[in-house]
Protein backbone atom coordinates (compact mmCIF):
# COMPACT_ATOMS: atom_id res chain seq x y z
CA UNK A 1 0.00 0.00 0.00
CA UNK A 2 1.31 3.44 -0.92
CA UNK A 3 1.49 6.56 1.27
CA UNK A 4 -1.21 8.21 -0.74
CA UNK A 5 -3.63 8.77 2.19
CA UNK A 6 -0.92 10.73 4.01
CA UNK A 7 0.06 12.60 0.84
CA UNK A 8 -3.58 13.55 0.42
CA UNK A 9 -3.79 14.71 4.02
CA UNK A 10 -0.64 16.81 3.62
CA UNK A 11 -2.21 18.49 0.61
CA UNK A 12 -5.51 18.99 2.47
CA UNK A 13 -3.75 20.53 5.47
CA UNK A 14 -1.82 22.89 3.16
CA UNK A 15 -5.04 24.05 1.56
CA UNK A 16 -6.75 24.52 4.91
CA UNK A 17 -3.73 26.48 6.22
CA UNK A 18 -4.07 28.95 3.34
CA UNK A 19 -7.57 29.70 4.67
CA UNK A 20 -5.88 31.49 7.61
CA UNK A 21 -8.45 32.50 10.26
CA UNK A 22 -11.39 31.69 7.95
CA UNK A 23 -13.59 33.73 5.61
CA UNK A 24 -15.29 35.70 8.38
CA UNK A 25 -12.03 36.87 9.95
CA UNK A 26 -10.54 37.68 6.54
CA UNK A 27 -13.63 39.65 5.51
CA UNK A 28 -13.40 41.63 8.74
CA UNK A 29 -9.72 42.38 8.07
CA UNK A 30 -10.58 43.64 4.57
CA UNK A 31 -13.59 45.61 5.81
CA UNK A 32 -11.26 47.49 8.14
CA UNK A 33 -9.07 48.26 5.14
CA UNK A 34 -6.23 45.98 6.10
CA UNK A 35 -4.52 43.20 4.16
CA UNK A 36 -3.94 39.68 5.48
CA UNK A 37 -0.37 38.59 6.19
CA UNK A 38 -0.25 36.48 3.02
CA UNK A 39 -1.42 39.45 0.93
CA UNK A 40 1.20 41.61 2.62
CA UNK A 41 3.97 39.17 1.81
CA UNK A 42 2.78 39.09 -1.82
CA UNK A 43 2.84 42.90 -2.00
CA UNK A 44 6.38 43.02 -0.64
CA UNK A 45 8.03 40.29 -2.69
CA UNK A 46 8.80 39.85 -6.37
CA UNK A 47 5.97 37.74 -7.90
CA UNK A 48 6.01 34.01 -7.11
CA UNK A 49 9.19 34.07 -5.07
CA UNK A 50 7.79 33.16 -1.62
CA UNK A 51 9.22 29.92 -0.22
CA UNK A 52 7.40 29.22 3.02
CA UNK A 53 9.06 27.79 6.10
CA UNK A 54 6.90 25.72 8.47
CA UNK A 55 3.62 25.61 6.50
CA UNK A 56 2.68 22.42 8.38
CA UNK A 57 2.95 24.04 11.80
CA UNK A 58 -0.41 24.46 13.51
CA UNK A 59 -3.20 22.54 15.21
CA UNK A 60 -5.40 20.03 13.39
CA UNK A 61 -9.03 19.62 14.40
CA UNK A 62 -10.47 16.14 14.21
CA UNK A 63 -14.09 15.01 14.28
CA UNK A 64 -15.46 12.27 16.54
CA UNK A 65 -14.60 9.71 13.86
CA UNK A 66 -10.96 10.85 13.82
CA UNK A 67 -11.35 12.52 10.39
CA UNK A 68 -9.53 15.80 9.78
CA UNK A 69 -12.14 18.55 10.02
CA UNK A 70 -10.04 21.62 10.07
CA UNK A 71 -6.52 23.00 10.52
CA UNK A 72 -5.55 26.14 12.42
CA UNK A 73 -2.19 27.24 11.04
CA UNK A 74 0.44 28.77 13.30
CA UNK A 75 -0.37 32.48 13.39
CA UNK A 76 3.03 33.67 12.21
CA UNK A 77 3.89 33.22 8.53
CA UNK A 78 7.57 32.87 7.70
CA UNK A 79 9.69 32.20 4.66
CA UNK A 80 12.23 33.25 2.07
CA UNK A 81 11.44 35.47 -0.87
CA UNK A 82 13.05 37.95 -3.22
CA UNK A 83 13.04 41.74 -3.43
CA UNK A 84 14.43 43.11 -6.71
CA UNK A 85 15.91 39.68 -7.32
CA UNK A 86 17.76 39.55 -3.98
CA UNK A 87 16.78 36.92 -1.40
CA UNK A 88 15.46 37.96 2.00
CA UNK A 89 13.68 36.40 4.99
CA UNK A 90 10.15 37.69 5.62
CA UNK A 91 7.68 37.04 8.40
CA UNK A 92 4.65 38.47 10.14
CA UNK A 93 1.80 37.77 12.53
CA UNK A 94 -1.51 36.49 11.18
CA UNK A 95 -4.04 38.83 12.77
CA UNK A 96 -6.98 36.75 11.55
CA UNK A 97 -6.05 34.08 14.08
CA UNK A 98 -6.25 35.01 17.78
CA UNK A 99 -5.72 38.69 16.87
CA UNK A 100 -2.05 37.95 16.24
CA UNK A 101 -1.45 36.94 19.87
CA UNK A 102 0.97 34.07 19.48
CA UNK A 103 -0.19 30.46 19.33
CA UNK A 104 2.48 27.97 20.48
CA UNK A 105 3.69 27.22 16.95
CA UNK A 106 3.26 30.88 15.96
CA UNK A 107 5.59 31.94 18.76
CA UNK A 108 8.21 29.40 17.65
CA UNK A 109 8.05 30.60 14.07
CA UNK A 110 8.29 34.25 15.08
CA UNK A 111 11.42 33.63 17.14
CA UNK A 112 12.82 31.59 14.25
CA UNK A 113 12.62 34.56 11.87
CA UNK A 114 15.70 36.24 13.34
CA UNK A 115 17.59 32.96 13.68
CA UNK A 116 16.94 32.14 10.04
CA UNK A 117 18.10 35.57 8.88
CA UNK A 118 21.32 35.30 10.89
CA UNK A 119 21.98 31.70 9.79
CA UNK A 120 21.48 32.43 6.07
CA UNK A 121 22.94 35.94 6.31
CA UNK A 122 19.91 37.46 4.62
CA UNK A 123 18.06 40.75 5.24
CA UNK A 124 15.03 40.34 7.48
CA UNK A 125 11.67 42.02 6.92
CA UNK A 126 8.95 41.78 9.57
CA UNK A 127 5.39 42.81 8.75
CA UNK A 128 3.73 43.39 12.09
CA UNK A 129 0.14 43.33 13.23
CA UNK A 130 -0.39 41.58 16.51
CA UNK A 131 -0.27 41.71 20.23
CA UNK A 132 1.93 40.06 22.78
CA UNK A 133 1.24 37.21 25.11
CA UNK A 134 -2.07 36.80 26.86
CA UNK A 135 -2.55 35.97 30.52
CA UNK A 136 -4.70 33.14 29.18
CA UNK A 137 -1.44 31.62 27.84
CA UNK A 138 -0.60 30.51 24.32
CA UNK A 139 -3.62 28.26 24.12
CA UNK A 140 -2.10 24.93 25.13
CA UNK A 141 -3.85 22.79 27.69
CA UNK A 142 -2.69 23.15 31.29
CA UNK A 143 -0.92 26.05 32.96
CA UNK A 144 1.45 28.23 30.97
CA UNK A 145 4.98 27.07 31.85
CA UNK A 146 8.13 29.16 31.57
CA UNK A 147 10.89 27.94 29.26
CA UNK A 148 13.69 25.87 30.81
CA UNK A 149 16.60 27.73 32.44
CA UNK A 150 18.98 26.52 29.74
CA UNK A 151 16.82 27.79 26.86
CA UNK A 152 18.60 30.41 24.73
CA UNK A 153 17.81 33.98 25.76
CA UNK A 154 14.75 35.04 23.76
CA UNK A 155 16.13 38.37 22.62
CA UNK A 156 19.65 37.26 21.82
CA UNK A 157 18.73 36.43 18.22
CA UNK A 158 16.87 39.75 17.87
CA UNK A 159 20.04 41.58 18.85
CA UNK A 160 22.23 39.29 16.72
CA UNK A 161 20.07 39.93 13.67
CA UNK A 162 20.60 43.67 14.09
CA UNK A 163 24.36 43.15 14.25
CA UNK A 164 24.46 40.85 11.20
CA UNK A 165 21.84 41.66 8.56
CA UNK A 166 19.67 44.63 7.57
CA UNK A 167 16.39 44.48 9.48
CA UNK A 168 13.35 46.41 8.22
CA UNK A 169 9.94 46.30 9.84
CA UNK A 170 6.49 47.70 9.23
CA UNK A 171 3.56 48.37 11.55
CA UNK A 172 0.48 47.67 9.45
CA UNK A 173 -2.28 47.33 12.04
CA UNK A 174 -2.32 47.51 15.83
CA UNK A 175 1.08 46.38 17.09
CA UNK A 176 1.43 45.85 20.83
CA UNK A 177 3.64 44.13 23.37
CA UNK A 178 6.30 41.78 22.00
CA UNK A 179 5.63 42.59 18.32
CA UNK A 180 6.03 46.30 19.17
CA UNK A 181 9.38 45.54 20.81
CA UNK A 182 10.50 43.67 17.70
CA UNK A 183 9.16 46.38 15.39
CA UNK A 184 11.61 48.91 16.79
CA UNK A 185 14.46 46.40 16.91
CA UNK A 186 15.22 47.28 13.31
CA UNK A 187 17.42 49.48 11.16
CA UNK A 188 14.44 50.90 9.34
CA UNK A 189 10.83 50.96 10.49
CA UNK A 190 7.76 52.40 8.85
CA UNK A 191 4.12 52.60 9.95
CA UNK A 192 0.98 52.82 7.84
CA UNK A 193 -0.71 56.13 8.65
CA UNK A 194 -4.09 54.78 7.60
CA UNK A 195 -4.11 51.50 9.51
CA UNK A 196 -1.44 51.19 12.21
CA UNK A 197 -1.03 51.96 15.88
CA UNK A 198 1.93 51.02 18.03
CA UNK A 199 1.19 50.38 21.68
CA UNK A 200 3.34 49.20 24.51
CA UNK A 201 -0.05 48.29 26.00
CA UNK A 202 -3.48 48.88 24.51
CA UNK A 203 -6.32 51.13 25.75
CA UNK A 204 -7.91 48.52 28.05
CA UNK A 205 -4.67 47.76 29.91
CA UNK A 206 -3.81 51.49 30.14
CA UNK A 207 -7.22 52.42 31.49
CA UNK A 208 -7.14 49.65 34.09
CA UNK A 209 -3.64 50.49 35.29
CA UNK A 210 -3.63 54.28 35.05
CA UNK A 211 -7.18 55.50 34.68
CA UNK A 212 -6.17 57.16 31.40
CA UNK A 213 -8.91 56.78 28.79
CA UNK A 214 -7.49 57.09 25.27
CA UNK A 215 -8.22 55.60 21.87
CA UNK A 216 -5.66 53.44 20.08
CA UNK A 217 -4.81 56.33 17.76
CA UNK A 218 -4.44 58.82 20.61
CA UNK A 219 -2.13 56.43 22.43
CA UNK A 220 -0.06 55.20 19.53
CA UNK A 221 -1.12 56.51 16.10
CA UNK A 222 1.29 57.92 13.52
CA UNK A 223 0.99 61.46 14.85
CA UNK A 224 2.58 60.21 18.07
CA UNK A 225 5.15 57.77 16.78
CA UNK A 226 6.56 59.42 13.66
CA UNK A 227 7.37 62.46 15.81
CA UNK A 228 9.02 60.70 18.73
CA UNK A 229 11.35 58.36 16.86
CA UNK A 230 9.53 55.11 17.67
CA UNK A 231 9.41 54.52 13.92
CA UNK A 232 11.60 56.11 11.29
CA UNK A 233 8.95 56.88 8.70
CA UNK A 234 5.20 57.11 8.20
CA UNK A 235 3.69 56.00 4.88
CA UNK A 236 0.16 56.62 3.59
CA UNK A 237 -0.96 52.99 3.52
CA UNK A 238 0.26 49.40 3.58
CA UNK A 239 1.44 49.40 -0.05
CA UNK A 240 3.44 52.58 0.55
CA UNK A 241 5.10 50.86 3.54
CA UNK A 242 6.19 47.99 1.26
CA UNK A 243 7.58 50.49 -1.27
CA UNK A 244 9.62 52.17 1.50
CA UNK A 245 11.01 48.84 2.71
CA UNK A 246 11.97 47.76 -0.81
CA UNK A 247 13.67 51.12 -1.31
CA UNK A 248 15.58 50.83 1.99
CA UNK A 249 16.81 47.32 1.09
CA UNK A 250 18.03 48.53 -2.33
CA UNK A 251 20.77 50.56 -0.60
CA UNK A 252 21.86 47.82 1.78
CA UNK A 253 24.23 44.87 1.51
CA UNK A 254 22.74 41.43 2.30
CA UNK A 255 24.81 41.24 5.48
CA UNK A 256 27.85 42.67 7.28
CA UNK A 257 30.21 40.41 5.30
CA UNK A 258 29.34 42.05 1.98
CA UNK A 259 29.57 45.55 0.59
CA UNK A 260 26.43 47.36 -0.52
CA UNK A 261 25.46 46.78 -4.16
CA UNK A 262 26.62 49.42 -6.66
CA UNK A 263 24.03 50.52 -9.22
CA UNK A 264 24.71 51.69 -12.73
CA UNK A 265 24.69 55.51 -12.65
CA UNK A 266 23.90 57.75 -15.58
CA UNK A 267 24.16 60.97 -13.57
CA UNK A 268 27.57 62.49 -14.49
CA UNK A 269 30.00 62.54 -11.56
CA UNK A 270 31.23 65.95 -12.69
CA UNK A 271 27.74 67.54 -12.74
CA UNK A 272 28.04 70.99 -11.10
CA UNK A 273 24.69 72.59 -10.22
CA UNK A 274 24.87 76.37 -10.57
CA UNK A 275 22.38 77.03 -7.77
CA UNK A 276 24.89 75.76 -5.17
CA UNK A 277 26.76 79.04 -5.59
CA UNK A 278 23.83 81.02 -4.19
CA UNK A 279 21.89 78.55 -2.05
CA UNK A 280 23.44 79.81 1.20
CA UNK A 281 22.40 83.46 1.72
CA UNK A 282 25.18 85.93 2.55
CA UNK A 283 22.93 87.25 5.32
CA UNK A 284 23.98 84.89 8.08
CA UNK A 285 20.57 84.97 9.73
CA UNK A 286 18.73 83.76 6.65
CA UNK A 287 17.81 80.08 6.54
CA UNK A 288 18.27 77.92 3.44
CA UNK A 289 17.06 74.57 2.11
CA UNK A 290 19.63 71.93 3.06
CA UNK A 291 17.60 69.28 1.23
CA UNK A 292 18.13 71.11 -2.05
CA UNK A 293 21.91 70.83 -1.50
CA UNK A 294 21.57 67.11 -0.74
CA UNK A 295 19.54 66.63 -3.93
CA UNK A 296 22.14 68.49 -6.01
CA UNK A 297 25.14 66.66 -4.66
CA UNK A 298 23.86 63.06 -4.70
CA UNK A 299 22.92 61.00 -7.75
CA UNK A 300 19.61 62.24 -9.10
CA UNK A 301 16.59 61.23 -6.96
CA UNK A 302 18.74 58.91 -4.86
CA UNK A 303 18.12 60.40 -1.41
CA UNK A 304 16.01 58.21 0.90
CA UNK A 305 15.35 60.13 4.09
CA UNK A 306 14.84 58.23 7.32
CA UNK A 307 13.36 59.86 10.43
CA UNK A 308 12.14 63.13 8.92
CA UNK A 309 9.46 63.57 11.58
CA UNK A 310 11.66 63.64 14.68
CA UNK A 311 15.00 65.10 15.69
CA UNK A 312 14.19 67.43 12.82
CA UNK A 313 17.21 69.69 13.15
CA UNK A 314 19.25 66.73 11.86
CA UNK A 315 18.57 65.16 8.44
CA UNK A 316 19.63 61.52 8.02
CA UNK A 317 19.20 59.06 5.18
CA UNK A 318 20.78 56.94 2.49
CA UNK A 319 21.82 58.10 -0.93
CA UNK A 320 24.15 57.29 -3.79
CA UNK A 321 27.26 58.81 -5.32
CA UNK A 322 28.16 57.36 -8.72
CA UNK A 323 25.78 54.49 -7.94
CA UNK A 324 27.35 53.58 -4.60
CA UNK A 325 25.48 53.78 -1.29
CA UNK A 326 26.53 56.43 1.22
CA UNK A 327 25.01 57.44 4.53
CA UNK A 328 23.99 61.11 4.38
CA UNK A 329 23.78 63.36 7.42
CA UNK A 330 23.08 67.09 7.37
CA UNK A 331 21.61 69.88 9.50
CA UNK A 332 18.30 71.60 8.82
CA UNK A 333 18.69 75.22 9.89
CA UNK A 334 14.97 75.79 9.41
CA UNK A 335 14.29 73.74 12.51
CA UNK A 336 15.69 75.12 15.80
CA UNK A 337 18.51 76.64 13.71
CA UNK A 338 19.80 73.10 13.03
CA UNK A 339 21.00 72.69 16.60
CA UNK A 340 21.73 69.33 18.21
CA UNK A 341 18.69 68.44 20.30
CA UNK A 342 18.37 65.35 22.49
CA UNK A 343 16.24 63.53 19.91
CA UNK A 344 18.36 64.79 17.02
CA UNK A 345 21.44 63.40 18.77
CA UNK A 346 19.79 60.00 19.28
CA UNK A 347 18.74 59.93 15.64
CA UNK A 348 22.29 60.80 14.55
CA UNK A 349 23.80 58.14 16.82
CA UNK A 350 21.55 55.43 15.41
CA UNK A 351 22.35 56.61 11.89
CA UNK A 352 26.10 56.39 12.50
CA UNK A 353 25.68 52.93 14.03
CA UNK A 354 23.81 51.82 10.91
CA UNK A 355 26.63 53.06 8.66
CA UNK A 356 29.30 51.49 10.86
CA UNK A 357 27.51 48.13 11.04
CA UNK A 358 27.15 47.87 7.26
CA UNK A 359 30.41 49.58 6.24
CA UNK A 360 28.68 52.50 4.50
CA UNK A 361 30.84 55.60 3.96
CA UNK A 362 29.35 58.75 5.51
CA UNK A 363 28.81 62.10 3.79
CA UNK A 364 28.19 64.88 6.30
CA UNK A 365 26.93 68.32 5.26
CA UNK A 366 27.61 70.50 8.27
CA UNK A 367 25.62 73.51 9.47
CA UNK A 368 25.76 72.85 13.21
CA UNK A 369 25.33 75.82 15.57
CA UNK A 370 25.85 73.64 18.67
CA UNK A 371 23.78 71.84 21.25
CA UNK A 372 20.26 73.12 21.76
CA UNK A 373 20.08 75.39 24.81
CA UNK A 374 17.35 76.51 27.20
CA UNK A 375 15.33 74.90 29.96
CA UNK A 376 13.56 72.34 27.80
CA UNK A 377 16.90 71.19 26.36
CA UNK A 378 18.29 70.85 29.90
CA UNK A 379 15.27 68.78 30.95
CA UNK A 380 15.82 66.47 27.98
CA UNK A 381 19.45 65.70 28.98
CA UNK A 382 20.66 67.13 25.68
CA UNK A 383 24.29 67.15 26.75
CA UNK A 384 24.27 63.42 27.55
CA UNK A 385 22.63 62.40 24.25
CA UNK A 386 24.77 64.92 22.40
CA UNK A 387 28.01 63.65 23.90
CA UNK A 388 26.89 60.12 23.02
CA UNK A 389 26.62 61.17 19.36
CA UNK A 390 30.02 62.89 19.50
CA UNK A 391 31.74 59.80 20.93
CA UNK A 392 29.95 57.49 18.50
CA UNK A 393 31.42 59.52 15.64
CA UNK A 394 34.84 59.34 17.27
CA UNK A 395 34.66 55.53 17.39
CA UNK A 396 33.57 54.94 13.80
CA UNK A 397 35.94 53.27 11.35
CA UNK A 398 34.06 53.95 8.09
CA UNK A 399 35.37 56.69 5.78
CA UNK A 400 33.83 60.15 6.25
CA UNK A 401 33.68 63.20 4.04
CA UNK A 402 32.43 66.31 5.81
CA UNK A 403 31.54 69.49 3.95
CA UNK A 404 31.38 72.65 6.05
CA UNK A 405 28.39 74.34 4.46
CA UNK A 406 27.88 77.11 6.99
CA UNK A 407 28.21 76.86 10.78
CA UNK A 408 30.35 74.38 12.71
CA UNK A 409 30.38 75.26 16.39
CA UNK A 410 30.99 73.95 19.85
CA UNK A 411 31.29 70.38 21.03
CA UNK A 412 28.29 69.35 18.93
CA UNK A 413 30.08 70.01 15.64
CA UNK A 414 32.61 67.28 16.47
CA UNK A 415 29.86 64.68 15.90
CA UNK A 416 29.80 65.65 12.22
CA UNK A 417 33.43 64.70 11.53
CA UNK A 418 34.79 61.15 11.56
CA UNK A 419 38.32 60.15 12.54
CA UNK A 420 40.76 60.92 9.71
CA UNK A 421 37.82 62.21 7.69
CA UNK A 422 38.12 64.23 4.51
CA UNK A 423 37.03 67.82 5.18
CA UNK A 424 35.97 70.39 2.59
CA UNK A 425 34.76 73.92 3.30
CA UNK A 426 32.47 76.20 1.34
CA UNK A 427 33.23 79.95 1.37
CA UNK A 428 30.18 80.36 3.63
CA UNK A 429 31.76 78.15 6.33
CA UNK A 430 32.10 79.58 9.85
CA UNK A 431 33.59 77.74 12.78
CA UNK A 432 34.67 78.28 16.34
CA UNK A 433 33.83 77.50 19.94
CA UNK A 434 30.37 79.11 19.72
CA UNK A 435 28.42 81.35 17.34
CA UNK A 436 29.46 84.99 17.76
CA UNK A 437 25.94 86.17 18.47
CA UNK A 438 25.78 84.23 21.72
CA UNK A 439 29.46 84.34 22.57
CA UNK A 440 30.07 88.08 22.30
CA UNK A 441 27.47 88.97 24.92
CA UNK A 442 29.22 86.69 27.43
CA UNK A 443 32.91 87.15 26.63
CA UNK A 444 32.76 90.93 26.25
CA UNK A 445 30.13 91.72 28.89
CA UNK A 446 32.08 94.51 30.62
CA UNK A 447 33.37 95.96 27.37
CA UNK A 448 29.80 96.16 26.04
CA UNK A 449 28.31 97.47 29.30
CA UNK A 450 30.84 100.30 29.61
CA UNK A 451 30.51 101.47 25.99
CA UNK A 452 28.59 104.72 25.35
CA UNK A 453 26.26 102.79 23.02
CA UNK A 454 26.34 99.16 24.26
CA UNK A 455 24.15 97.83 21.42
CA UNK A 456 26.42 99.41 18.76
CA UNK A 457 29.52 98.07 20.51
CA UNK A 458 28.02 94.56 20.61
CA UNK A 459 27.29 94.67 16.89
CA UNK A 460 30.78 96.00 16.17
CA UNK A 461 32.37 93.16 18.15
CA UNK A 462 30.16 90.60 16.45
CA UNK A 463 31.17 91.84 13.02
CA UNK A 464 34.87 91.82 13.94
CA UNK A 465 34.70 88.29 15.23
CA UNK A 466 32.51 87.00 12.40
CA UNK A 467 35.15 88.20 9.93
CA UNK A 468 37.74 86.10 11.79
CA UNK A 469 35.64 83.00 11.24
CA UNK A 470 36.27 83.10 7.51
CA UNK A 471 37.40 79.73 6.13
CA UNK A 472 40.39 81.21 4.26
CA UNK A 473 42.79 81.24 7.27
CA UNK A 474 41.61 77.74 8.09
CA UNK A 475 42.48 76.52 4.60
CA UNK A 476 45.85 78.36 4.72
CA UNK A 477 46.70 76.43 7.90
CA UNK A 478 45.59 73.10 6.34
CA UNK A 479 42.72 73.09 8.85
CA UNK A 480 40.59 71.68 6.04
CA UNK A 481 41.63 69.53 3.09
CA UNK A 482 40.32 72.12 0.68
CA UNK A 483 38.25 75.25 0.34
CA UNK A 484 35.97 74.71 -2.65
CA UNK A 485 33.58 76.39 -5.02
CA UNK A 486 30.22 74.97 -3.82
CA UNK A 487 29.42 73.87 -7.38
CA UNK A 488 32.38 71.47 -7.21
CA UNK A 489 30.94 69.53 -4.26
CA UNK A 490 29.58 66.56 -6.20
CA UNK A 491 32.75 65.95 -8.27
CA UNK A 492 34.88 66.34 -5.13
CA UNK A 493 32.78 63.84 -3.17
CA UNK A 494 32.72 61.34 -6.05
CA UNK A 495 36.52 61.51 -6.29
CA UNK A 496 36.80 61.01 -2.51
CA UNK A 497 34.50 57.96 -2.67
CA UNK A 498 36.64 56.50 -5.44
CA UNK A 499 39.80 56.99 -3.35
CA UNK A 500 38.40 55.20 -0.28
CA UNK A 501 37.38 52.05 -2.17
CA UNK A 502 40.47 50.06 -1.09
CA UNK A 503 39.56 50.67 2.55
CA UNK A 504 36.06 49.21 2.38
CA UNK A 505 36.73 45.44 2.15
CA UNK A 506 38.84 45.71 5.31
CA UNK A 507 35.81 47.01 7.23
CA UNK A 508 33.60 43.98 6.58
CA UNK A 509 32.55 41.65 9.39
CA UNK A 510 31.24 42.47 12.86
CA UNK A 511 31.59 46.12 13.83
CA UNK A 512 32.97 46.75 17.30
CA UNK A 513 29.64 48.35 18.07
CA UNK A 514 26.40 47.74 16.28
CA UNK A 515 22.93 49.23 16.33
CA UNK A 516 20.63 49.15 19.30
CA UNK A 517 17.06 50.39 19.06
CA UNK B 1 -7.43 75.80 -1.93
CA UNK B 2 -3.97 75.53 -0.38
CA UNK B 3 -3.26 75.67 3.32
CA UNK B 4 0.08 76.97 4.52
CA UNK B 5 0.86 75.30 7.84
CA UNK B 6 3.89 76.03 9.98
CA UNK B 7 6.66 73.46 10.08
CA UNK B 8 8.02 74.80 13.35
CA UNK B 9 7.16 77.15 16.17
CA UNK B 10 8.77 80.59 16.42
CA UNK B 11 7.62 84.17 15.94
CA UNK B 12 6.30 85.95 12.87
CA UNK B 13 9.00 88.39 11.83
CA UNK B 14 7.64 89.80 8.55
CA UNK B 15 4.31 89.40 6.84
CA UNK B 16 4.79 90.17 3.14
CA UNK B 17 1.33 89.60 1.67
CA UNK B 18 -2.22 90.51 2.70
CA UNK B 19 -5.66 89.04 2.19
CA UNK B 20 -6.78 89.45 -1.41
CA UNK B 21 -3.25 89.72 -2.88
CA UNK B 22 -2.49 87.86 -6.09
CA UNK B 23 0.69 85.86 -5.61
CA UNK B 24 3.15 84.06 -7.86
CA UNK B 25 4.58 80.60 -7.30
CA UNK B 26 7.78 80.86 -5.25
CA UNK B 27 6.91 84.31 -3.86
CA UNK B 28 7.85 84.76 -0.20
CA UNK B 29 4.66 85.01 1.88
CA UNK B 30 6.07 85.60 5.34
CA UNK B 31 9.23 85.06 7.35
CA UNK B 32 9.37 83.36 10.73
CA UNK B 33 12.12 83.90 13.22
CA UNK B 34 13.21 80.63 14.82
CA UNK B 35 16.23 80.56 17.12
CA UNK B 36 17.56 83.80 15.56
CA UNK B 37 17.25 82.32 12.07
CA UNK B 38 14.97 83.85 9.45
CA UNK B 39 12.88 81.09 7.89
CA UNK B 40 10.99 82.15 4.75
CA UNK B 41 7.75 80.49 3.62
CA UNK B 42 7.13 80.61 -0.12
CA UNK B 43 3.98 80.06 -2.17
CA UNK B 44 3.83 76.48 -3.47
CA UNK B 45 1.73 77.72 -6.43
CA UNK B 46 0.20 80.92 -7.83
CA UNK B 47 -3.17 82.08 -6.48
CA UNK B 48 -4.95 84.60 -4.34
CA UNK B 49 -4.48 84.93 -0.59
CA UNK B 50 -7.92 84.11 0.82
CA UNK B 51 -7.12 84.21 4.54
CA UNK B 52 -4.24 85.28 6.78
CA UNK B 53 -4.20 83.80 10.28
CA UNK B 54 -0.96 85.30 11.60
CA UNK B 55 0.31 88.79 12.36
CA UNK B 56 3.80 90.22 12.74
CA UNK B 57 5.12 89.57 16.24
CA UNK B 58 2.83 86.59 16.88
CA UNK B 59 4.31 83.66 18.77
CA UNK B 60 3.32 80.66 16.66
CA UNK B 61 3.37 76.89 17.03
CA UNK B 62 4.18 73.92 14.87
CA UNK B 63 1.30 72.77 12.60
CA UNK B 64 -0.52 76.10 13.09
CA UNK B 65 -2.52 77.23 10.04
CA UNK B 66 -0.85 80.43 8.81
CA UNK B 67 -2.45 81.24 5.50
CA UNK B 68 -4.94 80.00 2.94
CA UNK B 69 -4.54 80.46 -0.79
CA UNK B 70 -7.38 80.01 -3.26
Amino acid sequence: MSWEPEATEIQRRRELALGQGGPVAIAKQHRQNRLTIRERIDRLLDPDTFEEIGPAAGSPRHGADGELEGFDPANFILGFGKVDGRRIVVGGEDFTLRGGSPSPAGLRKSVYAEELAVQYRLPLVRLHEGSGGSVAGTGGSGPSLPGPVNAPARFRSVAQAMATVPVASAALGAVAGLPAGRLVASHFSVMSKSSAQILTAGPAVVERAMGEKKSKDELGGWKVHTKNGTVDNGAEDESACMTDIRRFLSYMPANIYELAPVNACDDPVDRCDAHLLEVVPRNRRQAFEMRSIIASVLDQDSFFEMGRGYGRSQITGLGRLNGQTVGVWANDCKFLAGSMTADGAQKARRFMELCETFSLPIVSLVDEPGFMIGSQAEREATIRHGASAVLTAAMTTVPWASVMIRRSFGVAQAAHYGPEGYVLAWPSAESGPLPVEGGVAVAFRRDIASAPDPEARRRELEEQLAAKQSPFPRAEALGVHDLIDPRQTRPELCRWLDRVQPLLPGLLGPAHFSVRP
Amino acid sequence: MMKIELETGGSVWKLLVAEGDQIEQGQTLFILEVMKMEVPYVAPAAGQVSAVHIAEGDAVEEDQLAMEIA
